[in-house]
């Protein structure tokens, strides 16, 4: 038999092991083609130039590329491992390490580079649908059209053809370092010996839950007041980092042992079929994997973390805008709302329209200012709010000596956090009033512009109001202190009014604000975000899902022999496969959980600065995450079934 | 009483153009509190006879009874069934589960039938008095030696008092001391609780521990011997004696 039968032989022998590495590769490739061919398409251009697209687009292929590499690299040194015997046996008959090497270049240049094909071609024909996804998400109106990029195929060749460099070169130091013993024990070799735990885990297992909540605890107070300047904050967020990265590797490295080891402590060595399968078997593996795990719990804290606040602030963007804009259209110049107001009588659209007057003045805070330190940097005591009268707004009759407060945004309801009601102070230039507030479940009435983007709005009596208004500071006030909103009567007549609105010319300088747009912008710039950030969560879940899977399938080859021993004993196959479905509840189940409690804690310190609403969407994107995730725990599944029906 | 009863079995594997004979026709009955040893030279079929008669194995023709139960027609799941209640296992390579200390490794067969925790800690005890691993009860398989581990894999196989236990070449990966010392708790055992045991070895010594040793060549049943009230030295002799008969490649010409 030639060498190159015997090649061919192998490659049919084993694409049934290879199947998921193809499976992989293809995937990675697609992605990856998929991604470079939106880059370079004249249609993303309009998208590109929005807001620096291009840049953010462009990062993300590089992280792409360290993710798929990583992840190729780390498939490859499981298969080897696997074929360990084989290179053995050929060494034991006489060939030279160079011409197995080369036999297995051979074998991997077949399966690598038809994956790559095939992974192109897969790539090409989803491209377009991604485009229309990203098109749809961002509520850009083009038509997705897609030609085949010649600059994007060979960017993906020379990318993959550099990772198949790199494999090689893995390949041959394997090669080179085992000797023909070496290769023949080199399965039963991987896993770290079994000992009994010492007093130093059970410390390292207390020290790292201990870590995590420390993390956990500081994060929830990052931003509630006790940390002013920026220094603190910074220092804040790396030991936040520091200590739950570190936190989780010991979880993984003690924890999870320490606590097996007091469950099975408990059960007095009297064990059940599910507790011998899951207990025993990942108290020993978590902690050889320690850091392996570490990495996929953090990153994919991360990719949950981010796919989260993106899409909460997408979520938020129609909330955000009302919140911002009140009105359909808001203006501040008399004559420019007069040529608007014209325009839309020209067309027949039907409106109301509503004048606020909005004065800015000094109020002291000092007593309501929830429990921030006096000395705290960001919030000073007296801040200028605006104030309109109680008579802009229908319902609301405030008594001389009381104000109204509007609700705050929620960055500042969590910066600042004002009491509910108390005593105030307003400083005119003359004289100062004193008054008690209260606070409305209301939202600002008025522009942004005015509030600042959230302070709240003080509703005063109109005595109060005009006292304030003979006392104005005029160093406070803006440049225009009138509101004028405009809201269409019907809801169909806002796109065509948005339109006049666009294309009205507007004094300049003057402030105006349409709802729609404010709304359509924020969801292009977080659209675009989002996307990416789908995107390269998406290959991280794949990944990584795929890494514990290819785990996994070792592990269930390294258990074979006890599972002989478990079914001649007398155990069928389904309560193996119960037990089986424990562990691997376990095994996939306990990065999961941690990594979603990590994005968890992390979304929740800060994501008022994205958005309004954070329950919904974040656990949108958790359960989608889970359910993308459990596809790989269920496979797994699928392989032990396989192997323990095979090992009697 | 017979406790098990084999008759006419047959063992083929492969298909019909080609087929390998491994048991042809071999008849066996073993009496209750028997210590059987069987031997046969390497390829003589004495494994797979020991895999069919613990319903590891499918046999191809004949039939099997255990305490009256047939087993060579039951489905996968009341082979388990059986298994757990009626048999127990030494093998060669101990198979333990490294990942369980020594006690969890013994209690596995009490856990399968669900006996109450007390009276699984009270045979526990007992089984692991009498071969002397009582001390060893929170060890890993790895931080103990060869004859530990294989008197733990004893252990296990005689807690749940089996009707028969299929020890599969016990001694073949122990020293000469750690050998002698396991067959005599086996035959200890064997009387104290008068077990039956069927043992497979290739070793005269371990067989010599036997009460009859029943020697197979080419699928079939050679000859028997039977230890009566001799003495082991003497039964050895014998044994090695027949071995010689028995061994080596007949001579064609």
């Amino acid at each position: 038999m030639s060498i190159n039968v015997l090649m061919l032989r192998n490659l049919r022998k084993n694409i049934r092991n290879y199947y998921l590495y193809v499976f992989a590769l293809v995937f990675s490739v697609a992605l990856y083609f998929a991604f470079v061919t939106l880059q370079y398409d004249p249609s993303m251009d309009a998208v590109e130039g929005s807001i620096k697209g291009g840049a953010a687009i462009k990062a993300a292929s590089v992280l792409l590329v360290a993710i798929v590499s990583i992840f190729l690299l780390y498939a490859n040194t499981i298969f080897i491992k696997r074929r360990g015997k084989e290179i053995g046996l050929f060494q034991l008959i006489g060939m030279t390490k160079n011409k197995i090497f080369r036999i297995l270049s051979a074998e991997n240049f077949i399966l690598y580079f038809g994956s790559l094909i095939l992974g192109i071609a897969v790539g090409f024909s989803v491209s377009r649908l991604i485009l229309m996804i990203l098109f749809k998400i961002m509520g850009i109106d083009a038509i997705a059209s897609l030609r085949f990029s010649t600059p994007a195929l060979v960017q993906t060749l020379i990318v993959f053809f550099v990772i198949y460099l790199l494999i090689m070169l893995m390949n041959y130091g394997f090669i080179k370092r085992q000797s023909i013993l070496s290769l023949f024990r080199v399965t039963s070799t991987t896993e770290g010996n079994v000992k009994k735990l010492s007093i130093f885990e059970m410390i390292i297992g207390i020290a790292g839950i201990g870590l995590i909540l420390l993390g956990y605890s500081i994060s929830s107070r990052l931003f509630s007041g006790d940390l002013t300047s920026m220094t603190q904050l910074s220092i804040a967020m790396i030991t936040i980092l520091a200590s739950v990265i570190i936190g989780t590797y010991l979880f993984y490295k003690g924890s999870v042992s320490f606590i097996f080891h007091l469950i099975r402590k408990k059960k007095n060595g009297y064990l059940n079929i599910k507790e011998v399968l899951s207990l025993s078997s990942i108290m020993f593996r978590m902690k050889s994997n320690a850091i392996l795990l570490t990495v996929i719990t953090t990153v994919s804290a991360l990719a949950l973390g981010l796919l989260s606040l993106s899409y909460i602030s997408f979520y938020s963007a129609e909330k955000n805008a009302k919140l911002y804009v009140p009105s359909d259209f808001v203006l501040t110049d008399i004559d420019d709302a007069e040529r608007f107001k014209e325009a839309l009588v020209a067309d027949n659209l039907v409106f109301t329209e509503k004048k606020t007057e909005v004065i800015l003045v000094d109020v002291n805070m000092e007593k309501v200012l929830g429990e921030t330190p006096k000395s705290s940097g960001i919030v000073s005591k007296i801040m200028p709010l605006p104030v309109i009268s109680e008579n802009e707004l229908e319902g609301i009759d405030v008594s001389p000596d009381e104000t109204y407060f509007t609700k705050t945004s929620s960055a500042l309801d969590n910066l600042i956090s004002l009491k509910d009601e108390g005593p105030i102070e307003f400083k005119g230039t003359h004289e100062v009033i004193p008054q008690t507030y209260t606070t409305i479940n209301k939202d600002a009435p008025i522009l942004g512009y005015f509030t600042g983007g959230g302070l709240p709005v003080a509703i005063v009596d109109e005595t109060v109001f005009e006292r304030l208004q003979n006392n104005l500071d005029p160093a406070l006030q803006k440049k225009s202190s009138l509101n004028i909103g405009i809201d269409m009567k019907e809801r169909a007549s806002v796109e065509q009014a948005n339109d006049l609105f666009q294309n009205m010319n507007f004094k300049k300088g003057s402030i105006t604000d349409s709802q729609l747009e404010t709304k359509n912008n924020q969801k292009q710039n977080m659209g675009l975000i989002m996307f990416i950030v789908a995107f390269l969560g998406l290959t991280f879940l794949i990944t990584s899902g795929c890494i514990l899977y290819f785990k996994q399938m070792d592990e269930s080859e390294n258990e074979k022999p006890s599972y002989t021993i478990l079914r001649k004993l007398g155990f069928t196959q389904g309560d193996l496969l119960r037990g089986i479905q424990m562990k691997q509840l376990f095994n996939f189940g306990i990065p999961l959980v941690i990594g979603l409690l990590h994005s968890y804690f992390a979304v929740k310190s800060g994501w008022f600065f994205f958005g309004t609403e954070l329950m919904t969407p974040m656990i949108l994107v958790m359960l989608l995450y889970t359910a993308l995730y459990s596809v790989f725990a269920v496979l797994s599944v699928f392989y032990y079934k396989k192997v323990i029906k095979e090992s009697l | 009483m017979a406790i098990l009863e084999a008759t006419k079995i047959h063992k083929s594997y492969g298909n019909k153009l080609n087929k390998q004979s491994v048991l042809s026709g071999l008849d066996i009955s073993i009496e209750e509190g028997e210590f059987v040893g069987i031997m046969g030279s390497s390829g003589s079929g004495k494994t797979t006879l020991l895999n069919v008669l613990s319903s590891i194995d499918q046999i191809s023709n004949g039939s099997i009874t255990i305490e009256g139960t047939e087993i060579s027609n039951m489905k996968e799941k009341q082979l388990a069934e059986f298994r757990k209640n009626h048999l127990g296992f030494i093998f060669q390579e101990y198979n333990l589960l490294d990942t369980l200390t020594v006690k969890e490794n013994i209690l596995l067969p009490l856990s399968i039938t669900n006996t109450p925790k007390k009276i699984a800690n009270e045979k526990f005890e007992h089984v692991a008095r009498e071969l002397g691993i009582l001390e060893l009860k929170n060890k890993y398989p790895n931080e103990i030696s060869g004859g530990q581990k294989q008197r733990t894999s004893a252990a296990r196989a005689f807690i749940h008092d089996p009707s028969i236990i299929f020890a599969d070449e016990p001694t073949g990966a122990l020293d000469s001391k750690s050998a002698s010392d396991l067959l005599n708790k086996l035959s200890e055992l064997n009387q104290r609780r008068t077990a039956t045991i069927v043992m497979v070895t290739h070793d005269p010594v371990a067989a010599s521990y036997c009460s009859r040793v029943i020697f197979i060549k080419d699928g079939t049943i050679y000859t028997q011997l039977n230890k009566g009230e001799e003495s082991r030295q003497v039964f050895f002799n014998d044994i090695i004696k027949t071995q010689g008969v028995l061994g080596g490649v007949q001579n064609e010409h």
